[in-house]
């Protein structure tokens, strides 16, 4: 490509929009994917792996820039190199101003690690990444063994680059943005240099399973009773006059078919008032399959999307210079951010040809933010729901934990902590 | 795996100590999954100079206010300090794209040395001089860094059509008659204007499209 040649840019997706504004080094927007593999990593390989997958997935070469109104992503021909783990976990992508690269590959030992800016794409677009490169990795090593993948194909690049917002969204009157009471806020000193405790539990997904089906309840409306039980635990009763709120991130593409590798998410709230209820656990996962019944439908996901959407095509917010957007979206974030109290993800389960069970041991996903994070992934028969916290105490994880024990899972727990239980 | 009697969870790794409670662990250590990554580089240097930098406005201020008959100098060189600083601040945030780097100064230096005058007396020395001969040298710097560090049109081309617009500014004044000195703001508008054609004439369409992208709304 010589300078004449225009590089290619892209405008940012309606959730995007708002992530430059709001990072900072203690919520960095960034969310690692990670694959165990049965052996270690061959590094020579995996940077193969990488530079045939970055050919299909264009986008993830681009860099964030700055412009009067908005950011923007453009194209680049910077080098993408995979590179032994050396930083913490999910450090910031986008050092002030830079001209750097929104994704990295790292590898330790049996794991490889991908870490994506959430600007650039949400955890379905970065697991397809994923999926990708470690079918790519795998079948550099062992052509003969490894099942021949089919990659997750778009119909075009251009399917991919499309802005799934921009395609769904509808004008609408009088629907606007209401503000969400405030929530309970988890207590409790941070850990220092804006680092993260992470802490994954593996169990065996068919038990999972089958204690959730028992209940008549989804996993992940389980997971997400427990977790809010986990986090009454550690609650002193004046704090209970405000409701426990959790985030969910809804995938929009199971609303509005989409294939787009860029963010395309909404989402809902689900929250338990422990003061005025029992807190069992009945109770509990009785209220967050109400709520999850009640917000995960196609005119709530539509009416959701379109206020958001709304903001954004507003012509007077448009004309406001970047640099009082950049304040004015940190403010909106603020106050939003005190009506959750923790965030629960759930990425899915990870689809790999079969027999590469043979080859990958688990896939994993956690992601920074300035609050309790949990997320989950699936692969074969292996449940990982992992923490990512900024807190020194470990105890909404523990209850947890222990929850899962008490429902008769076997609980496997990795960290990042060193062997003396600080972070470095 | 090792395994932990209190909360009944194995634990991959070599934790000394159970990650949840704290309590001591039974069964052999295994691998670790993470890396003990190195310590952050902590910008010592940037440090001991801001502490040198406050320490010698102190001295200043304390030298000054002991010996009152000689003016309050000190203000000048607190000032100083603080341009000099603000200059260096904005230079290091912006240090990933060099040409921003120098539209930044050249617009700071530019408002800075007009506050100066202004705050010395208005003797007009930064609109007749420093402005029209500061400008110039900018607009040639960008296009130097740009040939130099062989950029791309979309790291430069922006930058350098900017500092130009910039250069018809002490044109402007001395057309309406601001300005006492003629020659350096004459030469600073007339490089500016042919730089000025020669983009549009030259790489009018590269120009449109960047200009596009950068002011989108």
């Amino acid at each position: 490509m010589n300078d004449k040649t225009p590089l290619p840019w892209w405008t940012l997706d309606n959730a995007a929009k708002i992530f430059p504004s709001t990072g900072s080094s203690h919520d960095s927007k960034v969310f690692r994917i990670f694959c165990e593999l049965k052996e270690d990593v061959e590094p020579q390989d995996l940077q193969k792996a990488l530079d045939k997958t970055v050919e299909r997935f264009p986008m993830f070469r681009s860099v964030l820039k700055r412009g009067w109104f908005w950011y923007y992503l453009e194209d680049s021909v910077l080098p993408v190199k995979a590179e032994p783990e050396t930083l913490p976990p999910c450090w910031p992508l986008y050092p002030s101003g830079r001209r750097s690269l929104l994704f990295r590959v790292q590898y330790f030992r049996r794991r490889i690690s991908l870490e994506v800016y959430h600007v650039l794409t949400d955890g379905t677009g970065a697991l397809e990444f994923m999926r990708t490169l470690v079918s790519e990795y795998l079948l550099l090593r062992d052509p003969a063994a490894f099942p021949k993948p089919e990659f997750p194909q778009a119909d075009s690049q251009w399917q991919r680059q499309a802005d799934g917002f921009q395609k769904y969204y509808e004008k609408s009157r009088g629907k606007r943005l209401a503000p969400e009471p405030s929530a309970y806020q988890i207590r409790g000193q941070r850990l220092p240099k804006n680092r993260m405790a992470v802490l994954e539990g593996s169990v065996p997904l068919a038990d999972a399973l089958a204690c959730a089906r028992g209940r008549g309840a989804t996993l992940t409306e389980l997971m997400t009773a427990l977790l809010l039980r986990a986090i009454h635990e550690g609650m002193r009763v004046r704090d209970e006059r405000k409701p426990v709120v959790i985030t969910v991130p809804v995938n929009l593409r199971s609303y509005f078919p989409s294939q787009s590798s860029r963010n395309f998410f909404a989402i809902i709230r689900v929250g338990y008032d422990f003061r005025n209820r029992d807190g069992s656990l009945e109770d509990v996962l009785a209220q967050v399959r109400e709520q999850f019944k009640a917000n995960l439908t196609q005119e709530r996901m539509a009416a959701q999307m379109n206020a958001l959407c709304a903001l954004e095509h507003n012509i007077p917010i448009r004309l406001v210079p970047l640099p009082i957007k950049d304040v004015v979206l940190r403010a909106a974030n603020y106050l939003s951010s005190r009506g959750a109290t923790a965030s629960f993800s759930n990425v899915g389960k990870v689809a790999m040809p079969k027999g590469s069970e043979s080859f990958i041991k688990k896939f994993g996903v956690f992601t920074c933010a300035g609050c309790l994070q949990a997320c989950v992934c699936s692969f074969g028969d292996d449940y990982t729901v992992s923490f990512a916290s900024p807190y020194r105490s470990r105890e909404v994880e523990r209850v947890f934990f222990r929850q899962l024990v008490d429902l008769g899972l076997q609980v496997t727990v990795t960290s990042n902590l060193l062997p003396n239980g600080e972070v470095d | 795996m090792r395994y932990c009697e209190q909360c009944k969870v194995q634990l991959t790794g070599a934790p000394d100590r159970c990650p949840l409670c704290q309590g001591p662990l039974a069964g052999e250590p295994g691998e670790p999954s993470y890396p003990q990554v190195p310590p952050q580089p902590s910008r010592l240097a940037i440090r001991w100079a801001a502490l040198v930098t406050v320490a010698a406005g102190a001295v200043c201020g304390v030298v000054n206010l002991s010996v009152p008959s000689s003016g309050l100098w000190c203000l000048f060189v607190i000032a100083g300090l603080a341009t000099t600083w603000l200059l260096l601040w904005v230079a290091l945030r912006k240090r990933g794209s060099p040409t921003k780097v120098i539209l930044w100064q050249l617009g700071l230096v530019c408002a800075l040395s007009l506050l100066w005058d202004v705050c010395t007396g208005f003797h007009g020395w930064s609109v007749n001089f420093v402005l029209p001969i500061f400008i110039p040298c900018m607009q040639l710097a960008i296009a130097v860094t740009a040939k130099i560090l062989r950029l791309r049109k979309e790291e430069y081309l922006f930058y350098l059509v900017l500092s130009i617009a910039a250069g018809l500014l002490p044109l402007l004044s001395l057309v309406c008659g601001l300005l006492q000195v003629v020659y350096p703001s004459g030469i600073c508008g007339g490089i500016s204007v042919i730089g000025l054609a020669a983009l549009v004439l030259f790489r009018g369409s590269e120009l449109k499209e960047e200009v596009v992208r950068r002011v989108h709304f």
